[in-house]
């Protein structure tokens, strides 16, 4: 019994299925609404649908000087990582596997797509690909040092209502925020949230922060010599990170919602994720233009990284 | 019985050096020599697990039986408790594999018997160091160590930069050793005796003057210069690139762990002065600092195994970092990531000797492509990189989040927001050393193999077994880190806390109650995580979600790979329609947004390492000043 | 006691200090450590000292209670010291003629290939 519930939940609910489904659906909206602020029509909401089943369906051309096995076998590890991680991550209190992971841990998980992403292109042998990956791991150098300070700060005011002095663990937060109310609405967590929505974009590959795959400037960059299902199952990961990022998002400033019926819970915490889409990244995306790299790194590393140490130090001085 | 399975474990190294000496010429009886003397070494400490880590018992030995005296040590003595019998497990692990690895690797250069002697006498030198109850014992087992280390930095002849690195290494590390036996000679002034337990009863009891605290600087430093603590970084990278690739293991997997060793008997056994916050403070900052530091100069190398030796000092200064935070959880993250940066690092530095092995070079620029040829060196570098990135499920993963855990939970024990950006500094450290290893991995292993490398060859099979065991390995200290810490780890960390008891059972029970007025407790031996981590069972998941992804995605049509009949276009790398030359993004192009914001700090950190012996003296010469101001004024 | 042999000692290690962080010759850094080894193994054996002590060479038989000699085990160490720091200069040596082969000069500031 408890083996086919795990299996539900590795498969269907909160595992491949939902979130292959939802995250393709997010991606759906993002390009429609962004094609609607740009007053153009835009493709149809299924479209990254369409797209996925049509890419599985084309011929995988692997290149003369690629190294194959890395090549093929990076986009399903990136993928298998993913439902990895959105099953540690609470969903309006279910959590499909609790008490076995905490935030450094999905920190760390969350860096294996693009490692996946990273390794990948470096296989195919391609010198667009190596100037992809080069820019890549710059992104993740920039991003990773504002999210330490965030997960630092929501841990450290969780860890204070429980008396632990720290918290990692996500079941923990979820439980302080259903004590006390959504984390957003404490005054030292309003820069962290900001930072978040900024390293939102930054991790997912979304513009203005999308240097890895500049599709004007290095042809996409690590993913240049992919074709057929690997590249359907990387977009399928580019989908999905989506989800899981916004569905973070939730679960550290957002949680503790409860309206008492669990359906509605759980249509309110993915209303949230397309909000959050829509905000951080479908908004940014229509306004403004991709940033240099060092342009972002220097963004991430002053002004970024600067709310998230704000709300670090007025978390420890007990505001 | 078992009261000589140290000494004999020692004395079986040394035997094998003077016997292949004797009959070095014989490939055979060599390699027979040298097999049989790691292997039995490595076998007595195993059966040293059972007794000393599980029943908890300290073995103790007087060397010609000159046992004490009326509560005076008058004898050399060998003393095996679990810190000790912990490094020396590790230790001797890394001398079987690295030398079976060199029986191969060997090949390639000249007199390989004299090479097995000096390999032979340098993993006789740590052992006695790691197994010793002596002060000056581990004196003399130093130097034996160091002058073997710096005899094996010079022993290509055909490396016209080995001699250059190896006198270099001779004199700092010479200057390392006259600070040890300075401070050693202090405290036989103060103590009149030269055995750790009643040293570390006397000073109890005594207390601390100002030549105490002279000499536990000295001491401190001493056994810092071994362990290549900050200032004194510069020569390591320069040995570990000038020697080869089965001493390197050994100088960044084991002569390091001494210095860290010699660190922990020195400051939680002898003075014990963990327990003082100036103390935690000011090794934890050198070890941020070195983590820092030598990360970011990592990020600039052009030589791969330049660039591992920075890493692997960067590494250690995790070790620092978190022995310093004196918690339960802190000491027993680094000592789990003493054995994982063994593990980890021995494999990546077999990994270059195998690059080195077939290619003939190391400089990243000249290389390319090589997975191609040697596609299961590729998956064991990737092995090694994604565990010393601290990628979950391997091992670097459990380690680096048990010191996270600990300076987090420092920081909110004594309320100090300093130990919250030590947990920051080694996270965006994690996350620079995997962009070193995307890097290596990219200028290396993938892209465009250059012309010259079309007809490399795979590893020799003797020379990846030992490789594989260590992958394997790493694996499985990243997967079972709940049976590694029942057994291994707990036992280490309750040893170091428990001063007692160490010197209880060398000098007779009831000296510690009669000399120790009072035992201070460093800290509380038992710890409880913060946060959740079961990775058998994640390890479980992931397989599944794998292998259902596999399964079920794996439908479209695969295209070739290799070059087949007809030759087209469509299986030719894309370069945007024009012709197809050769151009691998190699390792002195990456990462260009990260230099360009750090290029003045960048710039001054390769001016500072200005590769003259009198700037890495100087450097020294000022650290140990500042050490000795610091230890004045604080303790 | 002896204050006249621990100020020279630490004159002496002041001085191989010195030298070592100064001179450009890498036959003087030698130098600068042997200088060092000095005024380590002078420290070691006057710490044994005592006043008015004998030399510490007996037999068995002839050792009573009350007698008085100075500290045999720091002659030990310095002896050990001693036997350490020929070795050191031994391999010193060797590596400075082999350094003089490949570079051509002795001239430390010149023997900078590995920097960075």
């Amino acid at each position: 019994m408890k083996l086919l519930m795990n299996l539900v939940y590795i498969l269907i609910f909160p595992g491949l299925l939902f979130s292959s489904v939802f995250g393709l659906w997010l991606a759906g909206i993002d390009r429609k609404i962004l094609a609607r602020m740009q007053k153009r029509v835009g493709p149809p909401v299924m479209q990254p649908t369409y797209d996925f089943f049509k890419l599985m369906g084309k011929e995988t051309i692997i290149p003369d000087n690629a190294a194959r096995s890395t090549f093929l076998l990076a986009p399903y590890i990136g993928l298998a990582s993913l439902i990895v991680t959105v099953l540690f991550i609470p969903i309006a209190g279910i959590q499909a596997f609790g008490g076995v992971a905490d935030i450094v841990v999905i920190l760390y998980l969350l860096t294996i797509p693009s490692l996946a992403i990273m390794f990948g292109g470096s296989a195919s042998g391609s010198p667009f690909a190596g100037v992809g990956v080069s820019r890549t791991m710059v992104a993740i150098m920039s991003y990773e040092l504002p999210l330490i300070l965030i997960m630092l700060a929501v841990g450290r005011l969780a860890g204070r209502g429980f008396d632990m002095g720290i918290t990692f663990s996500l079941e923990k937060i979820a439980q302080y925020q259903a004590a006390n109310g959504p984390n957003l609405f404490c005054w030292s967590m309003i820069p962290a949230a900001v930072a978040m929505l900024f390293v939102i974009p930054c991790e997912v590959g979304a513009q203005p922060f999308d240097v890895g795959e500049a599709e004007t400037e290095i042809c996409e960059g690590p993913l240049v010599e992919y074709s057929g299902t690997p590249l359907a199952i990387f977009k399928l990961s580019h989908a999905i990170k989506m989800f899981v990022m916004t569905l973070l998002f939730t679960a550290l400033f957002l949680g503790g919602i409860s309206t008492g019926m669990l359906w509605l819970d759980v249509v309110i915490v993915l209303g949230i994720c397309a909000v959050v889409t829509l905000v951080c990244m479908t908004l940014a995306h229509a306004i403004t233009a991709r940033l240099k790299v060092e342009q972002m790194f220097r963004l991430f590393w002053t002004v970024i990284a600067g709310l998230a140490l704000l709300s670090l130090i007025l978390v420890w001085i007990g505001i | 019985m078992i009261q000589h399975f140290p000494i004999l474990s020692i004395m079986v190294l040394f035997l094998g050096a003077f016997l292949v000496v004797l009959v070095g010429r014989s490939r055979i009886a060599r390699t027979a020599v040298v097999s049989a003397a790691v292997l039995t070494s490595f076998a007595l400490m195993v059966a040293l697990i059972k007794p000393v880590m599980i029943d908890g018992q300290i073995i103790s030995y007087w060397m010609g039986n000159w046992a004490p005296v009326s509560g005076y040590a008058i004898g050399i003595g060998i003393e095996v408790d679990a810190l000790s019998l912990f490094f020396g497990l590790l230790v001797s692990l890394a001398v079987m594999l690295s030398g079976f690895y060199s029986f191969k690797y060997i090949t390639q250069d000249d007199s390989p018997d004299l090479f097995f002697t000096l390999y032979l006498m340098l993993a006789g030198g740590v052992m006695g160091i790691v197994l010793s109850g002596d002060l000056f014992n581990i004196f003399v087992m130093l130097e034996v160590m160091t002058f073997a280390a710096v005899a094996l930095t010079a022993f290509r002849s055909w490396n016209p930069n080995a001699r250059e690195a190896a006198f270099k290494y001779l004199v700092v590390g010479s200057l390392g050793s006259t600070f040890v036996l300075l401070g050693t000679a202090l405290v036989y002034g103060q103590c009149h005796t030269l055995n750790l337990a009643q040293i570390s009863g006397l000073l109890s009891v005594n207390g601390i003057n100002p030549t105490m605290t002279f000499a536990f600087a000295l001491l401190f430093t001493g056994f810092g210069v071994k362990a290549f603590m900050t200032p004194f970084h510069p020569i390591a990278a320069d040995a570990h690139a000038a020697a080869p690739s089965s001493v390197s293991v050994l100088i960044s997997g084991v002569f390091t762990k001494t210095g860290v060793y010699g660190i922990i008997r020195v400051s939680y056994f002898l003075f014990k002065s963990m327990g003082m916050s100036s103390m935690q403070t000011g090794l934890v900052f050198i070890g941020c600092v070195s983590m820092f530091v030598c990360v970011t100069m990592a990020l600039n190398q052009h030589d791969f195994k330049r660039l591992l030796a920075f890493h692997s000092i960067s590494q250690i200064g995790y070790i620092l970092t978190s022995l310093g935070l004196c918690s339960a959880i802190g000491i027993a993250g680094g000592l789990y990531h003493a054995i994982n940066h063994t593990l980890f690092k021995g494999l990546l530095f077999l990994t270059a000797g195998a690059v080195l092995y077939a290619t003939g070079t190391t400089k990243l620029e000249k290389l390319g492509g090589l997975a191609r040829r040697m596609p299961q060196t590729a998956a064991l570098f990737m092995v090694g990189a994604f565990s010393i990135s601290g990628i979950p499920p391997f091992n670097g993963f459990v380690s680096k989040w048990m010191i996270y855990q600990a300076a987090y939970e420092k920081a909110a024990e004594t309320g100090s927001i300093g130990y919250a950006f030590v947990t920051v500094i080694a996270v965006v450290t994690s996350v620079l050393t995997l962009a070193s290893f995307v890097k290596v991995g990219q200028s290396v292993f993938f892209g465009e193999l250059p012309v010259e490398l079309e007809n490399v060859k795979e590893t020799p099979l003797s020379m990846r077994i030992p490789m594989w065991i260590m992958a394997a390995l790493c694996l499985l200290t990243g997967v079972l880190p709940g049976l590694m810490q029942q057994y291994i780890i707990n036992p280490a960390v309750r040893a170091t806390l428990d001063y007692k008891g160490y010197i209880d059972a060398m000098m007779g029970e009831g000296y510690a109650a009669a000399h120790l007025a009072d035992t201070v407790p460093l800290a509380e031996a038992k710890y409880t995580f913060a946060g959740a981590w079961d990775p058998a069972f994640w390890l479980v998941l992931f397989v599944i979600v794998l292998l259902g992804v596999t399964v079920a995605m794996m439908i479209g049509k695969s295209g070739r790979g290799a070059a087949t009949a007809i030759a087209d276009d469509k299986h030719d790398t894309f370069f945007g329609g024009e012709k197809n030359t050769f151009s691998q993004v190699g390792g002195g192009d990456l990462f260009w947004g990260f230099k360009y914001n750090f290029r003045r700090y960048l710039n001054v950190m390769g001016n500072a390492h200005s590769g003259v012996v009198n700037d890495y003296v100087t450097w020294g010469v000022i650290d140990l000043a500042l050490i000795i101001v610091y230890c004045f004024i604080f303790m | 006691m002896m204050l006249v042999n621990y100020i020279g000692a630490v004159l002496l290690l002041a001085t191989g200090f010195y030298v070592m962080m100064t001179k450009e010759n890498i036959i003087k850094i030698v130098i600068g450590m042997g200088i060092i080894d000095y005024g380590l193994n002078l420290i070691i054996v006057s710490i044994g000292f005592n006043e008015g002590g004998t030399a510490p060479i007996f037999t068995m038989s002839e050792l009573k209670p009350g007698m008085y000699f100075v500290d045999p085990v720091p002659q030990a160490l310095t002896l050990t010291s001693i036997v350490i720091g020929a070795c050191v200069t031994a391999m010193a040596l060797t590596l400075c003629i082999k350094l003089y082969e490949e570079y051509g000069t002795l001239n430390s500031s010149h023997i900078r290939r590995l920097r960075g």
